[in-house]
């Protein structure tokens, strides 16, 4: 099994599936194009959760924060100050990478049980926050309806197949810079980080700068993610960033696999989109996550599809 | 007499009601190889983790090439040039020996964490250099055709290997080795003692633990002995060979094999 | 003035008594096996919901209603420290040796479960419980009232901690849990049944939870499935604010954080209340981790 999945040639497989997607809206109809869009958008704020907990070793379960961040953000300044969608994207990714940044250096020391119960708290006062309609801007339990379509140089990306085109390339994107990170420095040394932090720091390595990098490099993601999301639902509610879906991005990565791209998209599809598929049963939704995530950790901790072994460098 | 390169003067480090290290204090110079003996429990652990920063002493100061690094972090000193392997083998198990070593490489990197997520053509050619210097490295150590090997799947004298070469691709000023020889066989002990004195000649100094006498009496200039945290001897190696307080250090534990090669078998 | 101060105090006791309670199967399994049991509070609530479906089937008032009463804590206690066991067997002792992550996963696929399973059999709207099982006498003191169902609550958690206080400082069985949470290894080689230390854990953290559980559903009169997740939240916090590990701890953060949730909600917005007990967990462990009575957890360097 091992020899199969490391036997794929990744990249290449990775970017003929990328290419063969391009062709979702010719091939499947509104419903399913708008759970593929659903899916790479959710595989983008996945893979972001992946920085921070697969590859720097964080115990982040607070991690829908930052994709709210970056959701109300983009959906405040387009209906409250009629922001064109795309100019509220690096608004968005901004404020999230901040809030990454604020939120994690006073808790990057604590240690992996304080540091993730500190994240749930952090979520459930976000999710009070917006709930108590903060600075009267967030709308409450209902959110903010309405958000615009994005468009491009005045080109309004107004139909579904657009809508979809637009999250499928930041979602090759999203890859390229994932795929990038594991053969840089900053990889490596995240990797170092997650496995010896006291070889790493005798190494010079500052332990802690690099994890508030990681983590507002993770949140910059994940609100990078956040702007599609409230352009694809045309609205933001409260109830999309609870701890549940914290829990759910978090499961994904353990699930999947840590630091695998294919696991968490593995994850990402089979917790976000399978469930979409079976909407009768939405229901047992969480029942059967919940019986998944037990069987999956007790019969493979590692995860179904784990990171391949010494990506880093080849000599 | 050259200027000290590490200076130890009067550390002291209390943990709970025991008294681990007390008024320790002797020095590293330039080009020198020292060695740091003493029964088991001694303190010399202790010593070097308060020397690298993962303890911070309760009393006396510890100064680096003129500088006083007293309490310092551990990634602060290592960026001041002090480099050092385990007692027990710190490698980063499921990668590589050369993304082993690339962790050494970690201060002498010029590439941003922006230019590594975009790869930009600037990375890539820093990339190539990193591994280029590593892959020199290791050909010095005979490590080169394993660079793509896991390092869990090495034997342990060649793991010993790999962390040594880890901490020498820093290009460090100081060098702490401890118990460098521990688990390797007279073949590598004696492969050893030639790295160690080829890197002394590189004109880095080296501070070491070591229980194997051969080691210790053939390679190093200069021996300090402790037991229970204390100085209680320092000299060139004949001086503490036949050093009444070093022998009564050993000999008081039931343990015949740290007995110096005076007491014991031929050196 | 005073009335509302001693009326409060009085309900903050007996919130109080109940985090304590579902507090104490939290730190007691952290204690033995360092890992979170997110699937805990869920427990309690199955318990409530056990001892409603005890309390639904017995008919009647006067004399057997308290019989019934009483049949329902037996009942919930062992149904629940049953299902205890079979969460620890099914779902921790397969990871013992894994990677730590792995386990807080499996806890909290595990809690999804639970809570799920619950919302499944029973529905997702709030059950009610019925209204005549206890008396309902109650006392005025000092300008505050105090009912019958306080009274039973506060005098049952105060019994069950000091019995379990006893227990574990006691006895030697309370020892070896002692000696097993202090180091897990070292108790094994002093001849310690590890793996029955730790059965007992999660038969007595449960067990003690369920009760807490059920003294939720007579209070409010009322359970609903996402009670479990509520509670178990708070009661975690109040483990954390006494020292996780610490089983006195556990009852002294449990009473103070009912406390605190009393007197707050006289005094701000209910709904700022939840983000102000959450801030005060996130100041705690910035500045105290190991809590108000530290931390009895040997620290894995």
């Amino acid at each position: 099994m091992k020899a199969v999945l490391d036997g794929i040639n990744r990249p290449w497989i990775g970017a003929v599936l990328w290419l063969a997607g391009l062709a979702v809206p010719l091939a499947l109809d509104q419903t399913w194009m708008f759970i593929a869009s659903l899916f790479a958008v959710y595989a983008i704020v996945a893979l972001s959760q992946d920085i921070v907990l697969g590859r720097a070793g964080m115990f982040d379960m607070g991690h829908a924060v930052y994709f709210g961040v970056g959701a109300y953000a983009t959906a405040i300044l387009n209906t409250q100050f009629n922001w064109p969608i795309l100019a509220t994207w690096p608004v968005a990714v901004l404020l999230a990478a901040l809030a990454g940044a604020v939120l994690s250096a006073p808790i990057v020391k604590l240690r992996g049980d304080y540091l993730l119960v500190v994240t749930i708290g952090l979520n459930a006062i976000f999710v009070l926050a917006l709930n108590n309609n903060l600075a009267r801007m967030t709308g409450g339990p209902d959110g903010i309806f309405g958000i615009g379509v994005p468009s491009i140089f005045g080109w309004q990306l107004a139909s579904a197949s657009a809508q979809f085109w637009l999250d499928w390339v930041a979602f090759a994107a999203t890859l390229v810079l994932i795929h990038n990170l594991d053969r840089s420095h900053l990889g490596r040394t995240l990797y170092y980080i997650k496995h010896d932090q006291l070889a790493a720091t005798t190494m010079g390595i500052d332990i802690r700068a690099y994890k508030v990098l990681a983590f507002a490099l993770s949140a910059a993601l994940a609100g990078f993610a956040g702007t599609l999301f409230a352009a694809l639902m045309a609205a933001v509610s409260p109830g999309a960033f609870v701890f549940t879906e914290s829990v759910t991005l978090f499961a994904i990565v353990l699930v999947g696999g840590q630091g695998s791209i294919p696991g968490v998209l593995l994850g990402t599809a089979l917790m976000f989109v399978v469930p979409q598929a079976f909407r009768q049963f939405a229901e047992y939704r969480y029942f059967v996550f919940g019986i998944a995530m037990v069987v999956v950790m007790v019969l493979r901790p590692q995860g179904i599809w784990p990171r391949r072994r010494s990506a880093g460098a080849k000599a | 007499m050259s200027a000290a390169l590490l200076e130890l003067d009067d550390v002291g480090i209390r943990f709970g009601g025991l008294q681990a290290v007390a008024n320790l204090s002797f020095a590293v110079g330039a080009n020198q190889i020292v060695g740091l003996i003493g029964p088991n429990g001694a303190g010399k652990t202790t010593a070097f983790n308060l020397i690298t920063g993962v303890y911070k002493p309760n009393a006396g100061r510890i100064t680096f090439d003129g500088t006083d690094i007293t309490g310092w972090a551990p990634h602060r000193i290592a960026r001041a040039g002090i480099f050092r392997t385990f007692q027990t083998i710190r490698l980063f198990n499921g990668q590589s020996v050369l993304v082993n070593v690339l962790a050494g490489l970690h201060l002498q990197t010029r590439q941003t964490w922006w230019q590594g997520l975009l790869r930009t053509p600037a990375q890539r050619r820093e990339e190539e250099r990193l591994r280029q210097t590593a892959m020199d490295l290791l050909a010095r150590l005979q490590l080169d055709q394993l660079a793509d090997t896991d390092v869990a799947s090495l034997p342990y004298g060649v793991q010993r290997r790999v962390e040594l070469a880890r901490a020498l691709v820093a290009r460090p000023k100081l060098l702490i080795l401890d118990e460098p020889a521990a688990g390797l066989n007279d073949h590598e002990s004696a492969a050893l003692n030639e790295t160690i004195l080829a890197v002394r000649d590189e004109g880095i100094s080296v501070l070491l633990v070591e229980h194997d006498m051969n080691v210790v009496m053939n390679v190093t200039d200069h021996i300090v002995c402790i037991n229970f945290g204390r100085k209680i001897a320092e000299g060139s190696p004949e001086h503490i060979r036949s050093h009444p307080d070093v022998i009564e250090a050993y000999l008081g534990k039931d343990d015949e094999d740290f007995l110096p090669p005076a007491i014991g078998s031929a050196a | 003035m005073l009335g509302t101060i001693v009326q409060q105090f009085v309900n903050g006791l007996t919130v109080g008594g109940i985090y304590a309670l579902i507090a104490l199967g939290y730190t007691m399994v952290y204690g033995v096996l360092r890992l979170i049991n997110f699937a805990h509070g869920d427990l309690c609530i199955f318990g409530a919901y056990v001892g409603l479906v005890v309390l639904g089937s017995g008919a009647g008032s006067g004399h057997a209603q308290l019989l019934w009463l009483g049949a329902a804590f037996l009942v919930a206690a062992v149904v629940v420290a049953a299902a205890g066991v079979v969460l620890e067997l099914t779902a921790y002792r397969p990871l013992r040796r894994a990677d730590r992550l792995s386990a807080v996963v499996s806890a909290l696929g595990a809690s999804l479960f639970i809570e799920n399973g619950i919302m499944l059999i029973w529905g997702p709207q709030l059950r009610v419980f019925p209204s005549n099982l206890l008396p309902s006498m109650h006392w005025t003191a000092l300008g505050a009232r105090i009912d019958l169902v306080q009274v039973l609550i506060i005098a049952g958690s105060a019994v069950l901690m000091a019995v379990l206080y006893w227990f574990v400082h006691h006895t030697r069985y309370g020892t070896a849990m002692r000696a097993t949470a202090s180091d897990q290894d070292a108790a094994r080689l002093m001849g310690i049944n590890v793996n029955r230390v730790i059965i007992s854990v999660f038969l007595i953290g449960p067990a003690i939870g369920a009760i807490g559980g059920l003294f939720i559903g007579l209070y409010y009169r009322q359970v609903y499935f996402t009670m479990g997740w509520n509670y178990g939240l708070s009661a975690f916090i109040a483990a954390i604010i006494g020292g996780i590990g610490n089983i006195p701890g556990a009852m002294l953060g449990g009473v103070l954080l009912g406390l605190f949730n009393a007197f707050a909600a006289g005094f701000i917005s209910s709904s700022w209340q939840e983000a102000i007990t959450f801030a005060l967990l996130i100041g705690i462990l910035l500045v105290r981790p190991t809590g108000l009575l530290g931390e009895r957890v040997a620290e894995k360097v």
